[in-house]
């Protein structure tokens, strides 16, 4: 059983194809901009272009556009092949990139970037569960609202010069790394998690508020 | 006779077709995103583009079941790549680039005013090369000559406002709601095209294009006025944006003659009153006039699909690197207008 990867939610961008848990080849590019126009290709360039009996995609939350790009392209190759399509939390993966590089920790909180220069934050148990909410919070909130020593993610470094005693660990989710997730952790329904709503306020919001 | 499967997500339409190079419509889907933005007054990019990814494939299985087809029995995929709202166009992009890559298909980026200067010729066999066109919407409100799939010379162009924002700032003002354009008219029928004094920017002007910022001020300074009706107000406003367009037309088609065939197309298109009122013009210069049906004047895929049809059968298609442009002139090479917030 073939498994096709693909990873736009933030500022990396990656795609991976497994055979079971194995890596069969995978691609990962830290592009900031652009994924509309690298990841299609990226498929393409993997055997057999990426072709799966099942499609696995980063939900978010992360970047609108780039999350929009991965689910688009993810549910255009599921009507393409008649394959199902599912979903991972960003922040999980990071997570569970985070534990296996350091072993023995006592939990990790992930925050990644997110819009208005907040971070999208949330604590992980050292099994890769969740240990509490995620938020959206501005770096200086965020970073009094810390569990653990250990910090992953986008936002991990400008966390750490903001509080005593933790360590930083730069990371951006990476396609190749998915399997690493626990099944159930990528059979999410493959629906944008946006973590923020829209700017725009309704009308009738806007005249109460002027 | 080749295939395509069609996709538009530039505004607040989503929509799937499958055209034929003989001119079947053998499916068209569309979900209006009306509901979505209805509280805000007017489409909001981040909403409209959360919408589209979530309708647009579900719109292009609905269109291959209506079909009875797969994507196998398709010749190309044609997606809009601009110019419009970005995070949409994008959507619909990488989705056709995918299903392209999948299928083992060429992928067409079809230009979206390219697709409403060629539907047309989707209703029309008889429409050939080269027409004059009046492409009206919410976006753009331009005149230009069409001499053949991917050739275009853009002779007049709004300075400020397009044609269809003009109706819809118009309906904001008058409280008719989002979308404004077939609120305005249908108001207008009912009032006095004379009953308020308002402007007509450029009128007779040596240059040749088009204005409409001043018109749409002076609807809500009468408004606010409280001197007049609201029907008298649409009816007035409709009447001056007739009496410009006719102008402006006469205008290119003494300086450009030849023709022999004038062409509307555009979301505003589907106006009555200025279809009537171009049908007159075509007919005092010689002209066949050609206007689409109302449903293909208002953005849809079907075009898109057609504009991929053309495009697929002159051997143009795109590399699925090819980038989402939120600005895409149909002539690149146009004189910039006067004016800030020249529309492209």
């Amino acid at each position: 059983m073939h498994t096709l990867v693909i990873d736009t939610a933030t500022e990396a961008c990656s795609v991976a194809l497994f055979d079971g848990d194995k890596l069969i080849a995978g691609n990962y590019a830290k592009l900031g901009r652009g994924h509309a126009e690298r990841l299609v290709p990226m498929i393409a360039a993997l055997p057999g272009n990426g072709k799966a009996d099942a499609i696995i995609v980063n939900c978010g939350p992360g970047s609108f556009t780039g999350l929009r790009v991965g689910l688009s392209a993810a549910k255009a190759l599921g009507l393409a092949w008649s394959v199902p399509v599912t979903g991972y939390n960003c922040l999980g993966l990071v997570a569970i990139m985070a534990l296996v590089q350091q072993d023995g920790v006592d939990g990790v909180d992930v925050a990644m970037h997110g819009g208005h220069g907040e971070f999208f934050v949330q604590p992980y148990a050292p099994d890769g569960k969740a240990a509490g909410e995620l938020a959206s919070l501005t770096p200086e909130i965020a970073a009094a609202r810390l569990q653990y020593n250990l910090i992953a993610g986008s936002g991990s470094e400008k966390l750490v010069s903001l509080c005593d005693n933790a360590r930083a660990l730069s990371l951006w989710p990476d396609a190749r790394q998915a399997m690493r997730l626990p099944e159930h952790a990528r059979a999410l329904p493959a629906e944008p998690v946006y973590g923020r709503a829209p700017d725009a306020k309704p009308m009738a919001q806007q005249a109460k508020t002027r | 006779m080749a295939l395509i499967l069609g996709i538009e997500s530039s505004c607040d339409e989503s929509a799937a077709a499958i055209i034929g190079t003989d001119r079947t419509i053998y499916a068209h889907r569309l979900q209006t995103q009306e509901d979505e933005h209805k509280d805000y007054g007017g489409v909001v990019p981040e909403i409209a583009a959360r919408a589209h990814a979530q309708h647009i494939t579900p719109l292009i299985e609905a269109a291959l079941a209506d079909a009875d087809m797969t994507l196998n029995d398709m010749d190309a995929i044609a997606a809009t790549a601009g110019p419009g709202l970005i995070g949409g166009v994008m959507v619909g992009l990488v989705t056709g680039k995918a299903l392209a890559m999948a299928a083992g298909k060429p992928l067409v980026a079809v230009n979206h005013l390219e697709g409403h200067a060629l539907s047309p010729r989707l209703v029309d066999a008889e429409l050939d090369f080269p027409y004059m066109l009046l492409l009206v919407s919410g976006g753009h409100c331009q005149i230009l000559r069409v001499d053949g799939v991917g050739q275009y010379r853009r002779l007049a162009t709004t300075i400020d406002d397009a044609v269809g924002e003009a109706f819809d700032k118009t309906a904001k003002i008058l409280g008719l709601g989002y979308p404004g354009g077939p609120q305005v008219e249908k108001l207008a029928s009912t009032g006095d095209p004379k009953a308020v004094p308002l402007p007509r920017p450029l009128l007779r002007s040596t240059e040749p294009h088009f204005s409409f910022a001043g018109l749409k001020s002076a609807v809500l300074r009468a408004h606010q006025s409280g001197d007049y009706g609201d029907a008298d107000l649409a009816a007035s406003f409709q009447q001056a944006v007739l009496d410009c367009l006719q102008d402006r037309l006469e205008k290119t088609l003494r300086e450009h003659g030849g023709m022999k065939s004038l062409v509307v197309a555009g979301g505003v298109a589907s106006n009555a009153a200025i279809r009537a009122m171009l049908k007159t013009v075509a007919a005092s210069h010689g002209m066949r006039f050609v206007a689409p049906p109302p449903w293909l004047c208002t953005d849809n895929a079907a075009m898109i699909g057609w504009a991929g049809a053309e495009r697929f059968e002159a051997g143009l298609t795109d590399p699925l690197d090819i980038a989402a442009r939120p600005r895409w002139p149909l002539d690149e090479h146009a004189e910039k207008a006067r004016g800030a917030g020249v529309k492209a």
